[in-house]
């Protein structure tokens, strides 16, 4: 058994009294932690990685579960999202493909977006870690390597493996932000933000509080393909979204996950290459998807065979998308 | 605030939690006690409630072991906060028979050999009455859904699926239940001189 880390719950009811605390809480100096469905924080908390000590439950928070075609909340479970008849279709797939079953009860897209990071040299008990004198991003003040990029404690290469971001980025989301100095909306492809540590924009004090959807999305078509070691409930080892307008050649958009601490946007390659409704238009896009992505050595699968698998997901992913409907 | 030594630097110690009071109808009983404001809800029906059914397999999510019904829905209670849940309707495995009799799923389990070691055995069960709470009649990728989240390092998962099945049927009424081959016993688990006396708070 694990002992969870000693932390104080907190359990505000409307957003302006999460923000509230979370102002109170920063101006004495607290550091916290919010707390979505902590399908991925509590694991994190009881390997003793990165402990706060007040946490911030957004789960007695009235109205952020809601489901719409332009807008879904951030404590939206991803099991209610994989059911959904309003989600778009494709988040629903790929929302059915996270975790297990049992985990999706819980999970929400709200914490899937602001998973952490992860790495085999991190995600680890707190014996193990200090057993190979920690690493940069789990340093615990000793200022410790990356032990996947030696030589330097400066960058964290650890993963991003969120399965959502990937089919959210081509259907060209926006997120809203809300803390203690209000509220910002900005694309999700702005939303993340390199190393490992940083993961993305959030000021401290700031949660997710909604995910918008522009009117083009429900137009598109999507598909989403993952590798993953277990079917049942294994993380990305790698994914690939893409999202067309049904006859529109030039409107295919391409996003992978699991390969790079943020996810990948691939649009740029899209203009640089052929028609890839054709079968060969498309085994060169994925080789130019496969030549953008650098994934390190730090989840279950060697890097070799998840780069070599990225040309394979990308274009069944567009092969997905020529189907009939 | 102490400062205590963890390697070669020196990190705050954390002050212990504040305790709450937690109340939650488990197994259609309320309850009422005082836990510490980060308590796991395993931790809470296993050491405080007495709910031993609900195992600690992994402790992270990955077995299944630890899966009740919160609200009627079979969730992990190694990943839920207590918090999070205070003033939900839990089942636990040992809420499932009724009285000495035990439940379809629990006889077919039996039956069919859906139970080896039986460590895996309460999570299973929990999930697979979920599923049998929603359907009646089960598809066999319905079947899978649901219980890819647990894991059985005995059975092989066919006789568990075989149960399911068997148990759907008892449920549809096309099949009789199983009898069962020992006697029911008014009370398996007797709270008396028998029983070891446990410090407080410990494996209650
Ligand atoms: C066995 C197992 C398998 C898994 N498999 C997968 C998988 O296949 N694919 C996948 O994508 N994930 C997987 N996960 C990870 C996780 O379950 C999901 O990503 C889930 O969606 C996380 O959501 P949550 O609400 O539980 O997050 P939490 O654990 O509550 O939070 C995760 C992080 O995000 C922060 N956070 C949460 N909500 C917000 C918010 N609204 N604003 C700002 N910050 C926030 C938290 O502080 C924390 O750092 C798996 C986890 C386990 C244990
Ligand atoms: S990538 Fe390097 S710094 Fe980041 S978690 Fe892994 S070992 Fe640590
Ligand atoms: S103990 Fe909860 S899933 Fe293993
Ligand atoms: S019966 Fe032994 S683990 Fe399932």
């Amino acid at each position: 058994m694990m002992l969870t880390p000693p932390f104080n719950l907190h359990h505000p009811t409307t957003v302006d009294e999460a923000c509230a605390l979370a102002a109170r809480l920063l101006e004495e100096g607290r550091p916290f932690d919010w707390v979505a469905g902590g399908t991925d924080l509590l694991p994190n908390y009881k390997w003793h990685i990165e402990t706060k000590p007040d946490v911030i439950s957004l789960a007695r928070i009235e109205g952020l579960d809601a489901i719409e075609t332009d807008r879904i909340g951030c404590m939206v479970r991803l099991h209610d999202l994989a059911i959904s008849e309003v989600a778009h279709p494709l988040i629903a797939t790929a929302a059915s493909k996270v975790a297990s079953s049992l985990i999706r009860r819980s999970a929400t897209l709200g914490g899937n977006l602001c998973l952490d990071t992860r790495c085999f040299w991190f995600n680890q008990s707190e014996d193990w870690r200090r057993s190979i004198d920690w690493c940069h991003k789990a340093d615990c003040g000793s200022g410790a390597e990356c032990r996947v990029i030696p030589n330097q404690n400066t960058l964290c290469v650890a993963t991003y493996q969120g399965d959502l971001a990937p089919s959210l980025l081509v259907l060209n989301a926006t997120v809203e932000l809300i803390g203690p100095s209000g509220a910002r909306t900005l694309p999700l492809r702005d939303f993340f933000q390199l190393d490992g540590i940083t993961r993305n924009v959030l000021k401290p004090g700031e949660f997710l509080l909604m995910v918008h959807l522009p009117e083009d999305a429900a137009k598109r078509r999507g598909a989403y393909r993952k590798l993953r070691v277990r079917e049942s409930w294994d993380f990305p080892e790698a994914g690939v979204a893409a999202s067309w307008v049904p006859g529109d050649v030039s409107s295919l958009r391409l996003a992978s996950t699991g390969l790079e601490s943020i996810p990948g946007v691939h649009d740029a390659l899209v203009a640089d290459h052929g028609d890839w409704t054709l079968p060969e238009g498309r085994r060169e896009l994925a080789e130019a998807v496969k030549g953008a992505v650098k994934p390190v050595n730090n989840t279950a699968l060697p890097p070799r065979y998840r780069k070599a698998m990225v040309s394979v997901l990308a274009a069944r992913a567009m092969g997905d998308l020529m189907e009939e409907v | 605030m102490g400062v205590g030594m963890v390697g070669e630097a020196h990190v705050p110690m954390l002050p212990a939690p504040p305790s709450v009071v937690w109340r939650a109808t488990v197994n259609g009983r309320l309850e009422e006690l005082l836990a510490p404001s980060n308590a796991i809800l395993l931790d809470v029906l296993r050491d405080r409630v007495g709910q031993l059914g609900v195992k600690r397999g992994c402790d992270l999510g990955t077995c299944g072991c630890c899966a009740v019904l919160i609200d009627g829905e079979p969730r992990l209670s190694c990943m839920t906060l207590a918090g999070d849940v205070a003033g939900a309707a839990i089942t636990t495995v040992e809420g499932l028979a009724d009285g000495h009799h035990l439940a379809p799923i629990q006889a077919c389990f039996a039956e069919h050999g859906g139970s080896q070691c039986g460590f895996c055995t309460p999570g299973f069960l929990v999930t697979a009455q979920a599923l049998l709470d929603r359907t009646t009649n089960p598809s066999a990728s319905e079947i899978a859904e649901a219980i890819e989240g647990n894991l059985c390092r005995c059975t092989g998962y066919q006789p568990i699926i075989d149960s399911i099945k068997a148990a759907a049927e008892v449920l549809r009424g096309e099949a009789e239940r199983a009898e069962p081959r020992t006697m029911p016993h008014a009370d398996p688990h007797p709270a008396g001189q028998d029983e070891p006396i446990l410090p407080p708070g410990h494996a209650r």
